[in-house]
């Protein structure tokens, strides 16, 4: 369904944005930024009343994973808007933050599911081959 | 150097097969104004970009755009994998069939193969700037048109999450292009 107010669990506490981002911070936290792919309040752009949907993980495994893309579609916007205003310090000092807090998830989505890059695979077997590749369907599981 | 990152930009679970969806997302595989096309101009361009602002932007705009293209391309693989010959021929598949079978080729959405020409490399950052606003203004209609040929969510929800993408990228292109010309680029 399409719905306005995104209540993908964005109260986690990895999405409570540093106590110095406000609510009304232009700066959208990572899993609102990605369910809307962009993390700037003001430059958010809605197509006719489209707006964004809902995720809803069938697992433990696909709640990980959503927050470390979250995360990782944070950090990639967060680089952009760096690249041309470097001094900035409140984007980069939340771009920080993501980075930490997305090594912390991504090292125990490894030991617990795989590697989702090459340098994680250091496990007792070589998992890096293992299925689902990104475009292998989860068979219609990821979406209410 | 680039590395791999095992998971989309975004996710995609498309459960409904739909060969005619699938013809017309093409477009934004091989197409003029698609994915593919954004990935290389940008990775091009970046060489001749004449300060660290530039240099930057292009670079990761750029990467980001090669994870679209994967997105693209696992919607088309989504929505076309179960599909029989028969079914490909009746959705105007049958020409695509013959040359590529069950691959996924980059054409856009009438089959037509992806080309370089599609894009440009000037040396001159105001032009090539110029031109990549316009492709992500381009990008962002042609999302738009897909929008409108489907009524799965499952499409939609990826379709509207790249189309936003267009929107951020042209704003920051636009403050590159403004930047530059305050530097005094032509």
């Amino acid at each position: 369904m399409l719905f306005e107010d995104n209540n993908f669990d964005v109260n986690m506490s990895l999405f409570i944005p540093d106590l110095k981002f406000s609510r009304d911070s232009n700066i959208l936290e990572p899993m609102e930024g990605f369910l809307r792919g962009n993390m700037f309040r003001n430059e958010y752009k809605p197509y006719k009343n489209l707006t964004y949907y809902k995720l809803n993980p069938k697992n433990e495994k696909e709640k990980m994973l959503y927050k470390i893309m979250a995360l990782s579609f944070a950090i990639n916007d967060l680089n952009l808007y760096l690249d041309l205003h470097p001094d900035n310090k409140e984007t980069f000092d939340l771009f920080k933050k993501y980075i930490q807090d997305k090594k912390v998830l991504v090292k125990e989505y490894a030991k617990n599911y795989g590697p989702l890059t090459l340098d994680k695979t250091t496990g007792s077997k070589y998992n890096w081959i293992d299925s689902p590749w990104p475009w292998d369907g989860m068979g219609g599981s990821m979406y209410v | 150097m680039f590395k791999y990152v095992k998971h989309t930009n975004f996710p995609i679970d498309i459960r409904k097969k739909d060969l005619k969806m699938a013809k017309y997302l093409f477009s934004q595989f091989g197409g003029a104004n698609g994915e593919l096309a954004a990935a290389l101009r940008y990775f091009s361009q970046k060489f001749n970009m004449p300060d660290d602002y530039g240099k930057a932007l292009l670079n990761d705009i750029a990467t980001e755009e090669l994870g679209h293209c994967e997105m693209i391309a696992t919607m088309v693989h989504q929505l076309t994998k179960d599909a029989t010959v028969r079914e490909l021929e009746e959705a105007g598949l049958g020409g695509y069939y013959t040359e590529h079978g069950k691959g996924t080729y980059p054409t856009d959405a009438n089959g037509v193969p992806f080309t370089v020409t599609y894009f440009a490399v000037t040396g001159d950052p105001i032009a090539d700037i110029m031109e990549d606003m316009a492709a992500e203004q381009k990008a962002r209609a042609v999302y738009e048109n897909l929008i409108n040929l489907t009524d799965d969510e499952d499409v939609i929800r990826v379709l509207l999450f790249l189309r936003q993408r267009e929107v951020v990228h042209f704003n920051r292109f636009q403050e590159l292009y403004e930047y530059y010309k305050k530097k005094g680029y032509e």
